[in-house]
């Protein structure tokens, strides 16, 4: 059985940092977060499915934020996944071609956040696009270059997940995948500048 | 790319892996930092492992999502309706005016003392002059004089046995805060009344009897009197006893 366990932000930081226990991590900032932020977007014009894709945004954004470094402990967690919240909606409201909120409700209690974390969100479009060319992989590339570079395992237990006979033999798969994705990226200098904004922004 | 070293794209991705020995990496850079082109392939290598790594956690995320949605759809996020959000606000405001309402009962019942509703609705008992003075007893006289000692003394002493003198001891005990004796004086009116089938002074008595017995904290006796006179309107009194003094009286027997 799950043990279920609140983390404090120190711990919760640490670990997404180091990449090590994300899952019970990520189920963490779910379970302390989900309900006020999906809250928040349900009571601006959003319905429940945008309040949990939106969600799922501001989770890769944070997590991206911290992996990078940029979160320098200025505000808590709370306080932070509140304002990536809103921007990322008051985004996709903008793209959606509606009027900006003229009534943004808050949760009984939440923070009224002035933090402006609206430079860390790439567009919803954007980012899709990063999906796409890289969900276009065949399954065999994904499989390798996500178990390599998001993963970080190591060679030889890529190879147990996988039905290569050599750790060489992956290696050079892994070699052939990467380049062939470097390509396709190349080729959209917009998903570029997207990515180039992904690692320095 | 360099063409005079053909693995140069292995050394980025080896480079790109952390894969290289130190010698290597150090060589590696500073050719890096010195070639524009080679500078622009390793960018290129740095993006695509962004894009990989953003599929990868993006792919997780899903993965938990999917996850934690089953375990709190049990409790999910609720929505507030227009109707509801009606109701609710009416609520606060019902609940704001009960709160208000709710303090300024709190503040009464809080701070009502029995010295207070005893001030509030005591009058001091004036003699009325039908008979002119000459005829005036001393019990009489020295209560219209205001001296209330010399009533008690002249009450007690027996020399005007009778309704008035009892009624006028009375009186003047309560005058001097005496609530025994005056609840004593009072009652002893309305028996004598009784016992003679007459009503001297009775309202007085009854009236200013009730007094007493809020000032001796005598709560429930109190009660007893004031609704007799209440529901009198013949009552000399009953325009004195309004619901808001019974109110006040019962709130005092709850404190």
């Amino acid at each position: 059985m799950e043990v279920i366990r609140n983390f404090p932000d120190s711990e919760l930081l640490g670990n997404l940092r180091s990449g090590q226990r994300m899952e019970e991590t990520i189920k963490a900032i779910y379970r302390g977060h989900f309900e006020g932020l999906c809250w928040y977007v349900m009571n601006n014009n959003g319905s429940r499915q945008d309040a949990e894709d939106n969600f799922q945004e501001v989770l890769v954004s944070f997590i991206d934020v911290v992996q990078r470094d940029k979160f320098r402990g200025e505000s808590s967690i709370k306080t932070f996944l509140f304002s990536l919240n809103r921007y990322t909606w008051l985004n996709e409201l903008k793209r959606r071609g509606r009027a900006q909120l003229r009534e943004e409700k808050y949760e009984k209690g939440q923070e009224r956040v002035q933090l402006d974390t609206s430079h860390y969100i790439t567009g919803r479009e954007e980012k899709a696009e990063v999906l796409r060319i890289v969900g276009a992989l065949g399954e065999t590339c994904r499989k390798i270059l996500v178990l390599f570079y998001y993963e970080t395992l190591s060679m030889k237990e890529i190879l147990e997940r996988t039905e290569y006979e050599t750790e060489q033999v992956v290696r050079n798969k892994k070699y052939k995948c990467l380049k062939q994705l470097e390509q396709r990226i190349n080729a959209n200098p917009a998903l570029k500048e997207t990515l180039k904004n992904l690692i320095h922004g | 790319m360099d063409n005079a070293t053909p693995n140069m794209p292995e050394d980025l991705v080896r480079l790109l892996d952390n894969e290289l020995t130190p010698e290597e990496k150090a060589e590696l850079e500073s050719r890096l930092a010195a070639d524009l082109q080679l500078q622009q392939d390793f960018d290129s290598l740095l993006c695509t492992r962004a894009a990989i790594r953003h599929y990868g956690l993006q792919q997780q995320v899903s993965a938990i999502h999917l996850q934690m949605m089953e375990e709190m759809n049990e409790q999910p996020v609720k929505r507030i309706a227009p109707v509801r959000k009606m109701f609710r606000y009416s609520a606060a405001v019902a609940a704001g005016i009960l709160l208000i309402v709710g303090g300024f009962f709190a503040y009464q019942f809080f701070t009502l003392t029995p010295g207070k509703v005893f001030s509030a609705h005591y009058q001091s008992f004036e003699l009325t002059t039908v008979r002119g003075t000459l005829n005036e007893s001393a019990v009489e006289k020295a209560f219209r004089d205001k001296n209330y000692t010399e009533v008690i003394r002249l009450h007690d002493a027996g020399t005007e046995p009778g309704v008035k003198a009892e009624f006028l001891n009375g009186a003047a005990a309560l005058e001097l805060k005496d609530n025994t004796r005056a609840i004593t004086s009072f009652n002893r009116v309305i028996s004598l009344n009784k016992e003679a089938h007459t009503t001297g002074f009775q309202d007085e008595a009854e009236y200013y009897l009730a007094l007493s017995y809020i000032a001796a904290r005598d709560y429930k006796s109190a009660l007893g009197l004031l609704k007799k006179i209440g529901s009198d309107p013949q009552h000399l009194y009953n325009s004195k006893v309004t619901n808001g003094l019974i109110r006040q009286v019962r709130m005092l027997s709850w404190q």
